[in-house]
């Protein structure tokens, strides 16, 4: 092997990370934004047209479902899957059971599951012969009972909501959980000698000590609530109507089925700066908060 | 302990056992019914739904098998899946490498360019993708799965590298280069050796996601030739909604790969998603 100097060296191992990384992560996104200012007609681009597209999007009924969608996948991962994450990873932290090994195996299962799968799975379940009609039907001795709300209009995203908590919550739960391991054990037992209650254990030290985590998993519930489309393709693709459009799926129509960039491009940078924006609130509440610990 | 502690103790320990009991059941139970039922025909799913396989049979398997092309879509995954597992990973240390052991400030930069890489999602380069993949020729090729998803995988796996490899002694290094060696030499004699650690951690998230992803697949190829499991399921399975023992059968088989590595690596793929994986 022919030695090289310290530069090339250094270009050597970086360059092929750094080339494949931008090539097909950060020009796209440039492209993208050049791409959401021109109009499509059958499979061409016939010029460029200001910012209609993005004035369609936003006036489009569709595309408000869909945002409101996103909004709730957003509130359930954030308010949901993170604070029954923490509560679990305590739970387990403390060792309050016997077996928290097999508990923790058990309940990070569904991670390994592909959204697919998992859609298709609980579509199963809640399906006229599912577990979950059955044991309705047993509980409420009403053979006829099937589940309906996948047809309502206004609550069509709750199987969905369901599915998601069960799906990441435990994810968040091993994050914690392994946070939680980092906190020294003799900051827990000076506290119970104290006489603490548990709960003012948990608001004075297991949360203050975990925010940083707290805050990066906000962020991680974020941007990845933005980016669902996998279980609600599989789940629903959508439907009823589009009681269950998200912006990925709105996304995806555009560019895939209608074959019009210039709009598929644009809802991109909606999704974009909407996840840059949330985040930097995120960030600056964050910030505050730390302020006031101080 | 006082009474009083071990009745608090008590409490605790009947909240938790309802709170982990009701989750490890709500996963149990629909994972353990897609398994059993997998085993029983059509007619007896409608009828008894809940009820164990009176004469299990492969059946569903079989049908599954034959028309589901899912041995090609099996053996798709776990091509896309290790390619781009061993390139990220590979490619992601020897960056990490040139990030923090060389000295030079335009590191920096190209760190954050990466960092910045864990909030772009897939769906916000979709569209130029399929663009450019279709314009260069790449669209509907293997190559044209696997590069997305080590570009993909990067992000999350130069932030792993470069705070491991941050860790190892300067002297370490510096001893070799007065020795004569050159970094590159350094970088598979040294680095690669004493990253062992971190580098499971890398493969383990990075198989899963990659494993698992769909999106792309999904919309970056065409022939059914080239689908991977969860988009064989999904157009296999997603269609039989009138043949419920067949997609169970199908979803049993987009289960099992995963499962038994979980089975055999439960350990080390929690400890991965706890120190590092953020990844969706």
């Amino acid at each position: 092997m022919p030695r090289l100097n310290k530069r090339t060296s250094y270009y050597a191992l970086l360059l092929p990370a750094l080339i494949i990384y931008l090539a097909i992560i950060i020009f796209p996104i440039f492209m993208s934004l050049g791409l959401s200012f021109t109009e499509w007609r059958r499979f061409r681009m016939v010029g460029f047209n200001g910012i209609d597209n993005y004035i369609q999007i936003l006036s489009d009924p569709v595309f408000h479902r869909s945002l409101w969608n996103n909004v709730q996948i957003m509130l359930i991962s954030v308010l949901g899957q993170i604070p029954l994450g923490i509560l679990l990873a305590y739970l387990l932290h403390r060792k309050w059971v016997k077996g928290t090994k097999f508990f923790e195996f058990m309940i990070f299962l569904p991670i390994t599951i592909s959204s697919v799968v998992i859609a298709l799975l609980w579509n199963r379940v809640f399906s006229p012969v599912g577990i979950y009609t059955t044991f309705v039907r047993m509980a409420t001795n009403n053979p006829d009972y099937i589940v309906r709300i996948f047809e309502s209009e206004k609550y069509a995203m709750i199987p969905v909501l369901v599915v998601l908590l069960w799906q990441h919550t435990s994810l968040y739960m091993v994050i914690f959980l392994a946070n939680l391991q980092r906190i020294p054990s003799s900051v827990f037992e000076a506290a119970l000698i104290d006489g603490a209650k548990e709960s003012t254990t948990i608001f004075k030290i297991v949360l203050p000590a975990l925010s940083p985590v707290i805050f990066t998993c906000s962020v991680l519930a974020i941007s990845g609530s933005l980016k669902s489309f996998d279980l609600v393709y599989a789940m629903t693709a959508g439907g009823p109507v589009n009681y269950t459009y998200v912006m990925a799926l709105y996304l995806y129509q555009h560019t895939f089925t209608f074959h019009n960039y210039g709009k598929g491009s644009a809802v991109s940078i909606v999704i974009v700066i909407l996840s840059v924006g949330l985040i930097s609130l995120v960030r600056a509440i964050y910030g505050k908060a730390q302020k006031k610990f101080e | 302990m006082s009474r009083r502690d071990q009745t608090i103790n008590a409490k605790w320990t009947a909240i938790s056992y309802i709170f982990l009991i009701l989750f490890t059941l709500i996963t149990i139970m629909p994972v353990v019914w897609m398994l059993y039922s997998s085993f029983k025909p059509m007619g007896e799913i409608m009828l008894h739904p809940l009820r164990l396989p009176k004469a299990p049979t492969l059946d569903n398997y079989r049908k599954a098998f034959q028309y589901g092309n899912l041995i090609v879509s099996f053996l798709n995954s776990v091509f896309y899946s290790a390619t781009a597992t061993v390139s990220t990973v590979f490619l992601a240390l020897a960056g990490g490498f040139a990030l923090t052991k060389f000295g030079y400030t335009s590191s920096k930069v190209y760190f954050s360019l990466f960092t910045l890489g864990l909030l772009i999602t897939v769906n916000s380069v979709i569209t130029p993708l399929f663009i450019m993949e279709t314009k260069v020729g790449l669209y509907n090729t293997r190559l044209g799965v696997i590069l997305p998803y080590i570009a993909f995988g990067l992000p999350m796996a130069i932030l792993l590298s470069t705070s491991y490899v941050r860790g190892i002694p300067d002297a370490l290094i510096e001893a070799a280069v007065i020795d004569g060696a050159g970094y590159i030499q350094i970088f598979f004699k040294i680095i690669l050796i004493v990253s062992t650690p971190v580098l499971a951690t890398m493969a383990i998230l990075n198989f899963l996601g990659n494993w698992n992803e769909f999106l792309m697949v999904f919309t970056l190829t065409s022939g059914e030739n080239m689908r991977s499991l969860p988009v064989a399921i999904n157009s296999f399975a997603g269609r039989l909604n009138e043949d419920y023992g067949l997609q169970f059968a199908a979803l049993v088989v987009g289960t099992i790969p995963m499962f038994v590595l979980y089975l055999v690596a439960h350990e080390s793929v929690i400890k991965g998603f706890g120190e590092g994986a953020l990844k969706e």
